[in-house]
C-alpha cells in the first residue's frame, strides 16, 4: 500500500509542534526507512501511520484512501514494537493467532497460518514456549509473525533491532529484509543507527527536529546530502566540517566566486582527503600538519592540522610521522559547500563530471 | 564471602539476627496455633491451673452434632459466597472507573478508601441508623419506588443480607486501591500492540487487561475469602453484641467466641477453631492449584 502523508503537523499540547508539515509518499512494496536522532519525531512520524495518534492538521493517504480520521483498528496496518509488546500470557503460537481470533477467522484455519508464519521467521520450534522464555532475537521474530498475520498492507516497525546485541542485530535486519522481499509488504522501519538504514532500506526518510531533511536512496543521501544536517549524520567517521573563512585563497581558483560568495560551510568527507593526487578528481591542494597517525588493520587514519582546525582522513597511502608536514588533495566527490541555512549549494552529482 | 561454607559460628550468628523476630512469632503465632489444636482434643479441663484430665474426639463428635455449629458452618458459607465475588467485581469496576477519570480522581481515591481506615464499630453504627427500620435511609430510598419498611436487622429474613451488603462496602476500598495499582502497571504498549491487532475495548479488556491483573485478582480473592470466613467484628458490631435475630447471622468464629468467652468450653472452642483452620486451608489449595493455570506473572 502506498503511504501519502500532505502536509501533516503534529502537536502533543496545542502549543509546541512536535511534527512540521510532512510531505512524502511511500511506494508501494518498498522499504522504507525513518532516521534521525533521538526525539526527532520519527517513532512519532511512526504512530501517525499505524493509527495510534492522528495528526492535528493535514492528510494522511493510503493508496487513494484518505484514513486521517480512521483509527489503529480500521487502519489494519502490522506492528512490531521497540519492546515487542508480545502479550505475556499467551503462547508463541497464541500470541501470532491472536490478530486473527480479533478477525474472527476460524480456529482450524487460524493454526494453520500461524504455523505457516512461525515458519517463515524461523520459530516453528518454539510455538508453545510463552515470550519470557524466549530470546531477544526469538521474541523479535514473534513479534513479526503476529504483525504479518492479518496479512497487513503495511508493516511498521519501531526500532525493532535496538534490543539486540550486534552480532544479532546485523542477521535480524537481514531477516526483516528477507521476509519484506519475500512478502512483498510495504515496509516502514524506524531507527536511529543509520548503518541499519543503508543496509536494508530501498528508501531512507532523514528525519530532524520534526522536520524532514531528505527522502531518497541510501547512495544518494551520502553523495548528494541536500544540507549540512544530513551531510553530517550520514556517514561514518563523521564528515569534516568547516567554515569558509578557515580557508585562505585555497578554494578561489576551483569554485565559482558567487557560489563561493554563498558558502558559510565546508564539509569534506574523510575519504575525500587523499595524500597523493587522483588527477582529474582532485579539485584543491591544501598543506596540513599531521597530529595524529594511527593504524590498526587495513585502516589508516590519520588527523591534521589545517590553519588551526581538525580534520581526518582515512586515505593514507604512506605511513606518517607526527608534526610532519603534508599536502592533501581534496577530491570533488565527498566535498560539498553548504549556505547560511545549511542547504548544499556546491558539490554532489551537479558538480561531479 | 559469597562462597562460604556454613558453620556452626555463622550459623549461631545468623540465629542471634533472627532472635527477635522469631521470639515474637513463637510467643504470638506458633505456640498458640499449637495450643489451640491440642486444647481441642481436651475433654476434661481445668482453664484455670492448666490440668487436662482427659483427652479425646469428644469436642469433634460434639461440634459435628451441635445444631447450632451447622448453622454457624452453613451461614459462613453463605456470607463467603455472598461477599467475595460481589466485592472483586465491584472493585474491579470501580478501579477501572477510577482509572478512566482524570478529573478529581485523587478526591474519589481518598472517598473510596476512607472505609477501610474507618473502625468497623463506627461503619457498624452508621449501617446500623441506615438499616433502622422506621426512619432508616434504606427504607426511605426504597419507600420512593412503593417498597414497605422492611426490618433489615429485626428480620432473619434480611439479617444476612444486610451483614453481607455492609461487609461488601467496608472491603471495597482496600480492594480498589490494589486493583489500581495493578491497572497502572499494566504497560501501555499492551494496549496499542491490542488495538493494532484489531481488539476493540471489550476485547482489550478481555484478552489484555484482566489476564495482566489475574495475580491483583487472586490476591483480592484469597485475601477476600480468608477474611470472610473470620467474620466476627462486623457481627458484633451490626447486631449489638447478638449473633443476629435466632442465630442467622452466626458464624464459625461467632459460634467460637461464644463457646469460648459466654459457655467456658474451651475445648468445643478450639475445636470449631480446627474445624476453621481445614476448611480455609482446603478453600486455599483449591484457589492455589486454580491459580497455577489461571493466574499469569
Amino acid at each position: 500500500m502506498e503511504v501519502t502523508f500532505k502536509d501533516v503537523s503534529l502537536s502533543y499540547d496545542g502549543t509546541r509542534e512536535i511534527l512540521h508539515h510532512l510531505n512524502f509518499t511511500i511506494p508501494e512494496g518498498t522499504l522504507v526507512s525513518i532516521l534521525g536522532p533521538s526525539g526527532c519525531g520519527k517513532s512519532t512520524t511512526l504512530m501517525m501511520i499505524s493509527g495510534l495518534l492522528a495528526p492535528t492538521s493535514g492528510k494522511i493517504f493510503f493508496g487513494d484512501k484518505d484514513v486521517t480520521k480512521q483509527d489503529a483498528l480500521a487502519r489494519k496496518v502490522g506492528m512490531v514494537f521497540q519492546n515487542y509488546a508480545l502479550y505475556p500470557h499467551l503462547t508463541v503460537l497464541e500470541n501470532i493467532m491472536f490478530p486473527l481470533k480479533m478477525a474472527k477467522v476460524k480456529k482450524p484455519e487460524r493454526k494453520k497460518r500461524a504455523l505457516e508464519l512461525a515458519k517463515l521467521v524461523h520459530v516453528e520450534d518454539q510455538i508453545n514456549k510463552k515470550p519470557g522464555a524466549l530470546s531477544g532475537g526469538q521474541q523479535q521474530r514473534v513479534a513479526i509473525a503476529r504483525a504479518l498475520a492479518k496479512e497487513p498492507s503495511l508493516l511498521l516497525l519501531d526500532e525493532p533491532l535496538s534490543n539486540l546485541d550486534a552480532r544479532l542485530r546485523i542477521e535480524m535486519r537481514e531477516e526483516i529484509r528477507r521476509i519484506q522481499q519475500e512478502t512483498g509488504v510495504t515496509t516502514i522501519f524506524v531507527t536511529h543507527d543509520q548503518d541499519e538504514a543503508l543496509h536494508i532500506s530501498d528508501h531512507i526518510m532523514v528525519l530532524n527536529n520534526g522536520d524532514m531533511q531528505q527522502f531518497s536512496s541510501a547512495e544518494t543521501l551520502y553523495d548528494n546530502p541536500s544540507n549540512l544536517f544530513v551531510a553530517k549524520f550520514i556517514g561514518e567517521p563523521v564528515i569534516n566540517t568547516l567554515a569558509i573563512a578557515d580557508f585562505q585563497g585555497e578554494l578561489d581558483q576551483h569554485v565559482p566566486a558567487d557560489i563561493l560568495k554563498q558558502a558559510v560551510s565546508v564539509g569534506i568527507r574523510p575519504e575525500a582527503l587523499q595524500d597523493h593526487d587522483s588527477g582529474d578528481d582532485t579539485i584543491a591542494a591544501i598543506e596540513t600538519t599531521v597530529k595524529e597517525f594511527e593504524k590498526y588493520g587495513r585502516e589508516k587514519n590519520a588527523q591534521l592540522d589545517f590553519h588551526g582546525k581538525k580534520l581526518l582522513t582515512t586515505e593514507i597511502e604512506n605511513t606518517l610521522e607526527k608534526e610532519q608536514k603534508l599536502t592533501l588533495y581534496l577530491q570533488k566527490s565527498g566535498f560539498y559547500l553548504f549556505d547560511q541555512d545549511g542547504k548544499r549549494i556546491f558539490g554532489g552529482d551537479q558538480d561531479v563530471k | 564471602m559469597l562462597n562460604e561454607k556454613p558453620t556452626l559460628k555463622s550459623t549461631a550468628k545468623a540465629f542471634l539476627y533472627l532472635l527477635p523476630m522469631l521470639l515474637i512469632t513463637v510467643t504470638f503465632n506458633i505456640y498458640p496455633i499449637i495450643k489451640s489444636f491440642m486444647m481441642s482434643f481436651y475433654t476434661k479441663y481445668d482453664f484455670f491451673t492448666d490440668k487436662v484430665s482427659r483427652i479425646g474426639w469428644d469436642n469433634f463428635k460434639f461440634i459435628f452434632s451441635d445444631p447450632d455449629f451447622h448453622i454457624a458452618v452453613k451461614n459462613t458459607l453463605i456470607f463467603v459466597v455472598g461477599v467475595v465475588p460481589l466485592t472483586v467485581i465491584i472493585s474491579l469496576v470501580i478501579a477501572l472507573l477510577l482509572n478512566k477519570i482524570k478529573w478529581l480522581s485523587g478526591l474519589f481515591r481518598t472517598v473510596y478508601f476512607l472505609p477501610f481506615v474507618t473502625s468497623t464499630v463506627a461503619i457498624a453504627q452508621v449501617w446500623h441508623w441506615i438499616y433502622n427500620s422506621d426512619y432508616g435511609l434504606l427504607n426511605y430510598f426504597l419507600s420512593l419506588f412503593g417498597v414497605n419498611p422492611i426490618s433489615w436487622l429485626e428480620s432473619p429474613k434480611y439479617a444476612m443480607l444486610s451483614l453481607i451488603i455492609m461487609s461488601i462496602w467496608k472491603n471495597l476500598g482496600f480492594n480498589i486501591v490494589l486493583f489500581l495499582v495493578g491497572l497502572n502497571s499494566i504497560n501501555e504498549r499492551y494496549y496499542q500492540a491490542a488495538k493494532i491487532d484489531g481488539a476493540n475495548s471489550w476485547h482489550q479488556f478481555t484478552n489484555v487487561t484482566l489476564p495482566l491483573l489475574s495475580p491483583i485478582t487472586f490476591l483480592v480473592t484469597i485475601n477476600g475469602v480468608i477474611g470472610s470466613f473470620k467474620a466476627f467484628d462486623q457481627i458484633f458490631a451490626l447486631f449489638n453484641g447478638n449473633p443476629g435475630p435466632s442465630k442467622s447471622a452466626l458464624t464459625i468464629v461467632y459460634y467460637l467466641y461464644q463457646k469460648f468467652y459466654t459457655e467456658w468450653k474451651y475445648g468445643i472452642a478450639a475445636a470449631s477453631g480446627v474445624v476453621l483452620f481445614f476448611m480455609i486451608l482446603v478453600v486455599t489449595v483449591i484457589q492455589l492449584s486454580y491459580s497455577k493455570k489461571h493466574v499469569h506473572y
